[in-house]
């Protein structure tokens, strides 16, 4: 090929990646109409479940002491873990230059954004009288009453929406040079959006200059929150004295279990995603490949932070507490959720050893679903069990979510959903500039190669 | 928007630009200014531009952020001395989450407003001439001043295509 052939294909492969991108926003297509109408109709069905709480009272769950918090703490817990692996994604791999990130960072960091979202909800959702929701932000007051500041609780108060306002600036900040390239070729409302959301981007090396240098300010704040939020959220278990909860193995376990969440969801989602929008140019088999790998290195994780958990407790004396707990969530009532657990996060992910299995697309999908339901099930069985099975004997009740509660856990899914469905018509779901970098670093690499390039 | 002549160059490949900017530089055209889909490396390193200087507005904002976390927690506690948890009125190592959180999240908030004012309002006007965009597929060079000389540069390393600007 020659420099000039070169220099046209590389050109040419700009335009496609933009062109690539932009049809993603194109005209919406059945199959499209129909996930949006079934996210939208299950959100709307959990919040009109969640309204008879808000209208009648927490009844209507199934809390009982000593089980005051079930499903819709475990959501939370799930929902910020589910958050993690888009700040990985984007900024920890990013100061660690891993390129296979430059693909696929732009739909976990939509959808850290979207599940911080959702699980910034159920702090408000578990409330007797969420209306006074407010009193968790310190604020002036006429009795000069603040919070306190010693609970882990308001810990997470600020770790959570700390997380979401520096996640939802990484994003948009990230996506200013894209929507400028889109809002050129944009028409009507979509150009006047774009306008407004690339902030005045020209593209010039000035802009780029302080840009890049800011961006790498962005990942480099990013990334010890990434492990500051579920440590903070490890805590409000941790710092208790309860058997079950009262260790110091949860942040990192918190931590890994988060990324293994997180990234099997990036993966659930980025599979029918490249096959429905077309996008096996951009995000290819080789990226889809890594993340299910990082989905092996934090099930390998998870496995050691489970085996530690009960290795260090079975030696203990029979009436230790602590051994008590794991006992009873490995051959109690709630046995076949705990080996469930185990099925979906350290076995399962080991399909994944073989080449097969990672290419497969059902395969893939089918693990990492698992996965998904196997952390949910980790969250409830932390939460549950260790509440249900405390240390006053005479108080040991098993908890049951009632329909209303399911409703929510549900409708959830459907908000995170509907969410993001309507953002992929909106935002450019993989990084145009990014990837126009990646190509002329091709490029040129391979006329390096060729030995044409100067 | 740049009203002062010189030769508006655009180019295909990366590589091209940064021979071009290089050469310019060689000769002592040095008022150059590059449009770009991307940030390549080749085009920043060629143009060598000094480092942004956006740390001196992040920093303090971060610095900001931590003295603001310490005193935050520390006064509204002692305005309200209540003990709970069998705590200290000021417990530092519980109120550590909190400085960190503020610290980050002033620190972040500080470069949104810097990358805002330095990069989005301030480093698109003025650097190329009839609002020329470069967001697409090409790389535009512009060198303030350029005359023939710098034409023929830009055509030796590469250009799709030259043209003077008045």
């Amino acid at each position: 090929m020659s420099t000039a052939g070169a220099a046209v294909d590389t050109a040419a492969r700009f335009r496609k990646i933009e062109d690539t991108v932009r049809a993603t926003h194109g005209k919406p297509g059945a199959a499209y109409w129909i996930a949006l109408a079934v996210s939208a109709s299950v959100f709307a069905f959990g919040a009109w479940a969640y309204s008879l709480i808000v209208r009648t009272g927490l009844h209507w769950t199934g809390l009982r002491r000593p089980g005051m918090w079930g499903n819709l703490i475990t959501d939370f817990v799930f929902w910020v873990g589910i958050a993690h692996s888009g700040t990985l994604i984007s900024a920890i791999l990013f100061l660690f230059r891993a390129r296979f990130r430059t693909a696929v960072y732009r739909v976990s960091e939509m959808m850290t954004v979207f599940a911080v979202l959702t699980a910034g909800l159920y702090p408000v959702l578990h409330l007797g009288r969420p209306w006074f929701a407010y009193w968790l932000f310190p604020y002036p007051n006429e009795r000069s009453l603040w919070v306190n500041f010693r609970s882990p609780l308001i810990w997470d108060v600020f770790a959570v929406s700390t997380y979401l306002t520096v996640s939802a600036i990484f994003l948009v900040v990230g996506m200013a040079p894209d929507f400028a390239a889109l809002r050129d070729r944009a028409e009507g409302w979509r150009r006047r959006l774009y306008a407004t959301l690339s902030f005045g981007w020209r593209g010039t090396d000035e802009q780029w200059r302080h840009y890049t240098r800011a961006y790498l300010f962005f990942a480099a704040f990013a990334t010890p929150l990434v492990v500051s939020v579920h440590s903070v959220v490890s805590w409000d278990f941790a710092a208790s004295v309860l058997p079950g909860w009262h260790s110091t193995l949860f942040p990192p376990y918190f931590v890994a279990g988060a990324i293994l969440s997180g990234v099997a969801m990036v993966i659930t989602i980025l599979v029918p995603l490249r096959k429905a929008f077309h996008l096996e140019d951009l995000i290819t088999q080789r990226h889809v490949d890594m993340l299910a790998r990082l989905v092996m290195l934090t099930s390998a994780i998870i496995t050691y932070s489970y085996a530690t958990e009960i290795l260090l407790s079975l030696p203990q004396p029979a009436t230790d507490p602590e051994r008590s707990t794991f006992i009873y969530r490995m051959t109690g009532p709630y046995a076949p959720l705990f080996w469930a657990m185990v099925t979906f996060n350290c076995v399962g992910p080991l399909l994944l050893y073989w080449k097969k299995v990672r290419e497969s697309a059902a395969a893939l999908l089918t693990v990492c679903v698992a996965v998904n339901v196997g952390m949910w099930l980790e969250r409830f069985n932390i939460i549950v069990t260790s509440l249900a099975h405390d240390r006053l004997p005479f108080d040991w009740r098993v908890y049951t979510p009632t329909w209303v509660e399911w409703a929510i856990t549900f409708g959830a899914f459907g908000w995170f959903f509907m969410l993001f469905l309507i953002g992929l018509k909106i935002f450019p779901s993989v990084s145009i500039s990014e990837m126009k970098e990646e190509a002329a670093h091709e490029a040129h690499q391979a006329a390096l190669e060729a030995g044409h390039a100067h | 928007m740049r009203t002062e002549p010189g030769i508006l160059a655009t180019f295909d490949e990366p590589a091209a630009a940064a021979r071009a900017i290089r050469v310019l530089r060689e000769r002592g055209i040095r008022d150059l200014h590059a449009g770009l889909p991307a940030p390549f490396p080749e085009v920043v390193a060629a143009l060598a531009k000094p480092r942004s200087a956006i740390d001196y507005v992040t920093l303090p904002g971060a610095l900001l952020g931590l003295v603001l976390g310490v005193l935050f927690p520390v006064l509204t506690s002692l305005s309200w001395p209540l003990v709970t948890g069998g705590k200290e009125i000021v417990s530092l190592p519980a109120f550590v989450v909190i400085i960190f959180e503020v610290t980050v999240l002033f620190g972040s908030i500080a470069n949104l407003i810097a990358v805002t004012v330095r990069s989005f309002l301030g480093g698109g006007t003025g650097a190329f001439p009839r609002g020329e965009r470069f967001n697409a597929d090409r790389i535009g060079l512009f060198a303030a001043g350029g005359g023939e000389e710098a034409e023929r540069v830009c055509r030796e390393a590469g250009a799709r295509e030259v043209r003077r600007v008045a």
